[in-house]
């Protein structure tokens, strides 16, 4: 609905197309929120549920907006930006994000939706483990849990993540070996050979 | 096992969909106003008020039916006198006076009638001249709020003295543990609770439904973010009001009582740091000429941004003149 408004020059530019032309025609933003809403509203309410993702989507394209003068144009996919402008605002609500994780600890694992096979082929362990990966992640520190997250949820690669934080590749590889290693020590199995290089 | 492919499950199962009320952040995107920010200093600013409502309670609920035989200070005594009270909510923790924050800063005036009682905001943002507060310090401008944890309230009263030219008579300083025992000593407030409020940490735990809070209660209800409500800032802030409204209303009920004044007087003239004690702030309360709370005159002193930094504004300088001239006496 609201995309078909957009769609004519939109729907096949690339983002930093859209982006250079919302420097001279506001409007063209919005096409830019027609692409990644969707996925960052998916993104955050993992980490902060869905009382606060609304609101802070909005807020993520208002904020990308007022910088869109300083977006580097050689970077086609704008997703990188994007998560990284949420990560931010993500941080904000440290508090609401460790709550929502100790939930996991005490709500019964609702296992209502899946059919038997599912669950047979996830193992038994995939809800046994939830509550050790809850309580990983609250016990991660955020910068850790920033690019961890990024990677597993946000479905970044280790270059768009580290250009999301505006830290180096190697710096996302070593925080995300080190959030790894203590999920993986939370769920009780410490084999040094799952290690990456 | 693989971590990874387990997270991502975890995370397949905390997802919600988009809701189509998400269109609703793209027209805030294409109105390209960002709003907020402003919405929300109005609201703490209306907080600001009930806080000075609640402290302005035990002299506009006045009671004159009993003669005094406690000697009074000379200033209070006499009704004709008009009084200008400067009430500071700081947002200091227990035990921890440095790098208290002036959170509120609400300046009253009660002119010699007694009534109408103003009650102006005054931003915390405000640009002001300040100091010098301390030995060797230097007069400079900044924002109003910082001049507490700087001087004390004592600076924030020679701040607004000189920014509004007015003289203040009176300052208060309330904070979380005054509000907690003002709460108790009005024998706690009346909140409706949409949901059943349980924190972990305080060990608190009320049900749902129509409440008398305590000031543990209280404090853990207007302070909490994830135990009750969708855990944004703005739930919080619509919290706070209700809880203020509930607490003047439990105020005027419970304070035309004169034991229960006296009582709730002796007690705040400890909870709250103020050069006002309690037999002054008794003798304000039974001066003649009493007021309700309908004689309340609430404003906020007109601001512009400043031009010089997006994290202060100025004031007006006319209209706020206009707005301090009532309380020169």
């Amino acid at each position: 609905m609201v995309s078909a408004m957009t769609a004519p020059p939109a729907a096949t530019a690339g983002d930093s197309t859209l982006i250079r032309e919302s420097l001279e025609r506001p409007e063209a933003f919005a096409g830019l929120f027609d692409r990644y809403a969707g996925v960052l509203y998916r993104y955050v309410s993992r980490r902060l549920g869905p009382e606060v993702a609304e609101d802070l989507v909005g807020e993520t394209f208002l904020v990308a907006f007022d910088r869109r003068h300083r977006y580097d144009l050689s970077y086609d996919d704008a997703r990188p930006w994007l998560f990284g402008i949420i990560t931010r605002l993500v941080s904000r609500h440290r508090r609401t994000e460790a709550a929502r994780y100790r939930a996991l600890l005490r709500s019964p694992v609702d296992g209502g939706a899946e059919c038997p096979a599912d669950r047979v082929a996830a193992g038994v362990t995939a809800a046994a483990a939830r509550p050790a990966l809850a309580r990983a992640l609250a016990a991660l520190p955020a910068r850790d849990r920033d690019v961890l997250l990024l990677v597993a949820w946000g479905d970044l690669s280790y270059e768009e993540a580290a250009r999301a934080l505006s830290i180096p590749v190697g710096t996302v590889r070593s925080r995300l070996n080190r959030a790894r290693r203590k999920v993986r020590t939370s769920l009780g199995d410490t084999n040094p050979l799952h290690e990456e290089a | 096992m693989d971590d990874l492919r387990m997270l991502r499950d975890l995370g397949r199962d905390l997802e919600h969909e988009p809701p189509p009320t998400l269109a609703r952040q793209r027209s805030r995107l294409l109105a390209g106003r960002r709003r907020r920010p402003r919405r929300r200093a109005a609201l703490v600013g209306l907080v600001a008020v009930l806080t000075a409502a609640l402290l302005a309670a035990p002299v506009l609920l006045l009671r004159a039916e009993r003669s005094s035989q406690e000697p009074l200070t000379e200033r209070t005594q006499r009704p004709g006198t008009a009084l200008n009270i400067l009430i500071i909510g700081s947002d200091r923790r227990r035990g921890d006076p440095v790098g208290a924050r002036a959170d509120t800063i609400v300046l009253l005036h009660l002119p010699a009638g007694r009534k109408p009682v103003t009650a102006v905001s005054i931003p915390r943002d405000s640009a002001v001249r300040i100091g010098p507060c301390k030995p060797g310090a230097a007069t400079r401008t900044d924002r109003i709020g910082a001049a507490l944890a700087e001087g004390g309230p004592g600076c924030v009263r020679k701040a607004v003295e000189t920014a509004a030219k007015v003289k203040i008579d009176h300052h208060a300083v309330v904070d979380f543990a005054g509000l907690k025992r003002m709460v108790d000593a009005l024998g706690g407030v009346e909140i409706t609770l949409p949901r059943a409020m349980a924190d972990r940490q305080s060990g608190l735990s009320v049900p749902a439904g129509r409440q008398i809070l305590d000031g543990d209660q209280a404090l853990a209800y207007i302070r909490a973010r994830r135990e009750v409500g969708d855990g944004s800032d703005l739930d919080r802030i619509r919290r706070q009001q209700q809880f203020m409204k509930a607490l003047a209303r439990r105020a005027g009920e419970r304070l035309s009582s004169p034991d229960w004044l006296a009582a709730f007087l002796r007690m705040a003239a400890g909870a709250v740091d103020s050069d006002l004690g309690f037999r002054e702030m008794h003798a304000l309360a039974r001066s003649p000429g009493r007021a309700g709370l309908n004689d309340l005159v609430l404003a906020t002193v007109p601001v512009a941004p400043d031009r010089t930094d997006p994290n202060r504004v100025v004031w007006h300088p006319a209209r706020a003149d206009r707005l301090f001239a009532p309380f020169r006496h």
